[in-house]
């Protein structure tokens, strides 16, 4: 794109960084030449709706839920005045709120470990050549595309506490005993099955996305380059982890977190399937920001908690940042 | 001898391996699969077949039936929230295209100072988390009058899709080749004739894309509809299946399973037949 600028270096960078010094005086043909201060107009006439859009309803309200947290605003009054750090000190004294982090911190490792081997095997297992493998690949990412609510309600009826088909067939197997026995486990009724049970889920859900970035990164390698590694006399674990790996990093990163942005700020798993319960072995960040700030109807305190993830966020969002910004344009 | 021996081998060799890629595929597409053959034969069996533990719960012991169908059609809001998961879908992929597509062009093709950085920044608001903007948004819904009406989801919904497709329609601009736009101009055609005459037409399938997934991205969503929308009969499916068709601690699982079914399966296809655009896209190889 940087073609027609007379002073590029070599590299993308620097060819970028002249078309962007040079501006749009230095071009001398086409629809460019047209006086930029029109073009700019116009420029920023299109832009102006989706900017204003997301300005408004994302900027302002994340804005709003700064203020909302040190303020005492509740459901149903519409005014409220500042308090300072009360929520945040309100939120500390709880112990649901220290179990509900916790859990979020649980869930989230627990869930990336088995999803990046689940998500890696399928990967390799995509990257073969095979009769049948358009459909296959259709219907392994089923569980990323069904409407989450909808998958959740599904994986409820599997997981009842007595008709549940998961039991039935361990019972059937011989692996557990019959219902109402020691050994038939409640799924969404014992503490650390149904955290378990949740974390089932989400990694059921998403380790097809998983795969799918990877493999989307290992088909974005160049053949050449791997057949020339192999020419060189690489072996085939030299070629992954020096020639595969750095070149896809970056999707894989990208990949990564948004699957932790997702992960950290879902609430429909858990509160779909145990609402945080049994007592609050299942309770996680986003049930209960819902729970006090909607619920119950204290924004202020809601907030307070909601906001607790973005420090969890950060740098998820700041490495996506700098993972885009080196994006060749 | 060796000369017939060597292509069986091969042939050998290759069923073997296939052989041993379906056994290694078989857990992931069973684990994949089933959940909606669960869904599938639970809406058409009968309530009694349902809950008999002695029964074998993969087939019917009963025969079929569309009872849970009906059900949901005549005793519930079922037909209301599919109407309103279309409305607030429509809209939001009305909302969407009027400010995305404009958005991504001028992103990509006008050579804004500061472009690159505001492209960035928009996409970056799709990473913001519903669960950090749902509380000051049911502020700003309730400020509209909007609460209480699956029209707050159409004020919402777009906070997601709008820098999405923005990021989409970027990448696809990119795509065409700036002489058809100078060639067009040349012709005698203005900034906007040659946008619309000449960039659009050839940009359709990111524009039907960017359609598609504010269909697809509205019906994912849970939190909003549950936080914002709560009269029985304003409710997308997502939200109205889990909050109505449970009554107290009295699950209907044939209904629920045929509400699902139903509105879940088109949507997955819909979606798996572009989900690779989906993923270019968040991973930043829009339109290569």
């Amino acid at each position: 794109m940087t073609s027609s600028v007379p002073s590029g270096g070599p590299d993308a960078a620097s060819a970028r960084a002249a078309a962007v010094s040079l501006g749009p005086q230095s071009r001398t043909r086409g629809w460019l030449s047209h006086p930029s201060s029109r073009r700019l107009a116009f420029g920023y006439m299109l832009l102006a709706p989706a900017a204003l859009y997301v300005l408004l309803l994302v900027g302002v309200p994340f804005l709003f839920s700064l203020y909302l947290a040190v303020s005492d605003a509740n459901v149903g009054e519409p005014l409220s005045r500042f308090i300072g750090l009360e929520n945040f000190r309100a939120a500390w004294e709880m112990d649901t709120f220290w179990i509900a982090l916790r859990n979020s911190v649980v869930f989230l490792v627990v869930a990336a470990i088995f999803k990046s081997v689940l998500g890696t095997s399928l990967a390799f297992l995509l990257l073969q050549n095979f009769k049948g493998k358009k459909l296959v690949r259709g219907l392994v990412v089923i569980p990323f595309t069904l409407p989450i609510a909808i998958s959740v309600l599904s994986w409820k009826w599997m997981y009842d506490s007595q008709f549940s088909v998961i039991n039935w067939s361990l019972s059937r197997l011989g692996l557990i005993g019959s219902y109402g026995s020691a050994s038939w486990p409640i799924w969404l009724g014992q503490p650390h099955l149904a955290l378990l049970a949740c974390i089932g889920v989400n990694v059921w859900r998403s380790f097809p996305f998983t795969a799918i970035v990877l493999l989307a990164g290992f088909t974005s390698v160049p053949t050449e380059i791997l057949d020339a590694a192999r020419v060189d006399g690489c072996s085939f674990f030299q070629r992954f982890r020096h020639v595969v790996t750095p070149m896809i990093f970056p999707i894989l990163i990208i990949g990564f977190l948004f699957d932790t942005v997702f992960t950290l700020s879902d609430l429909s798993v858990v509160y779909l399937l145990t609402a945080g319960g049994p007592g609050n072995a299942t309770q996680i960040l986003p049930v209960l920001a819902y729970q006090i700030g909607i619920q119950a109807g204290s924004l202020g305190r809601g907030a307070a908690i909601a906001l607790t993830l973005v420090p969890l966020l950060f740098p998820a969002l700041f490495l996506v940042l700098r993972n885009l910004k080196r994006r060749d344009w | 001898m060796k000369a017939v021996a060597v292509p069986r081998t091969y042939r050998q060799k290759e069923i073997r391996r296939h052989l041993w890629l379906y056994a290694g595929m078989a857990p992931f597409l069973f684990i994949a699969v089933f959940p909606i053959y669960w869904m599938a034969i639970t809406a058409l069996k009968q309530e009694p077949d349902l809950y008999r533990i002695n029964n074998i719960p993969f087939w019917f012991n009963m025969p079929p039936t569309l009872k849970n169908f009906d059900i949901l059609f005549h005793q519930t809001n079922y037909g209301s929230w599919i109407v309103n998961t279309m409305t607030i879908s429509a809209w939001v992929a009305v909302i969407t295209l009027l400010t995305a597509v404009p958005a991504g062009y001028a992103l990509a093709r006008l050579r804004l100072p500061g472009a690159e950085n505001i492209g960035i920044a928009i996409f970056l608001t799709y990473l913001v988390p519903g669960i950090i903007l749902f509380l000051p948004l049911s502020r700003v819904v309730s400020l509209l009058g909007l609460q209480d009406s699956w029209w707050a989801l159409v004020v919402v919904y777009p906070t997601f899709t709008i820098p999405f497709c923005t990021w989409l329609m970027m990448g696809f601009f990119k795509t065409v080749p700036m002489e058809m736009e100078e060639a067009a101009r040349v012709d005698g055609c203005g900034q906007f004739g040659a946008l619309i005459r000449i960039v659009l037409p050839v940009s359709l399938p990111g524009v039907l894309t960017s359609v598609i997934f504010a269909f697809t991205l509205s019906m994912q969503d849970f939190l909003y509809g549950l936080a914002f929308v709560s009269p029985g009969d304003q409710k997308p499916v997502p939200v109205g299946v889990p909050t109505e068709l449970i009554r107290g601690d009295v699950f209907f699982w044939g209904s629920i399973m045929a509400a699902v079914l139903l509105v879940g399966l088109p949507v997955a296809l819909l979606y798996n037949s572009f989900l690779d655009r989906f993923i270019q896209g968040i991973t930043g190889g829009v339109g290569k």
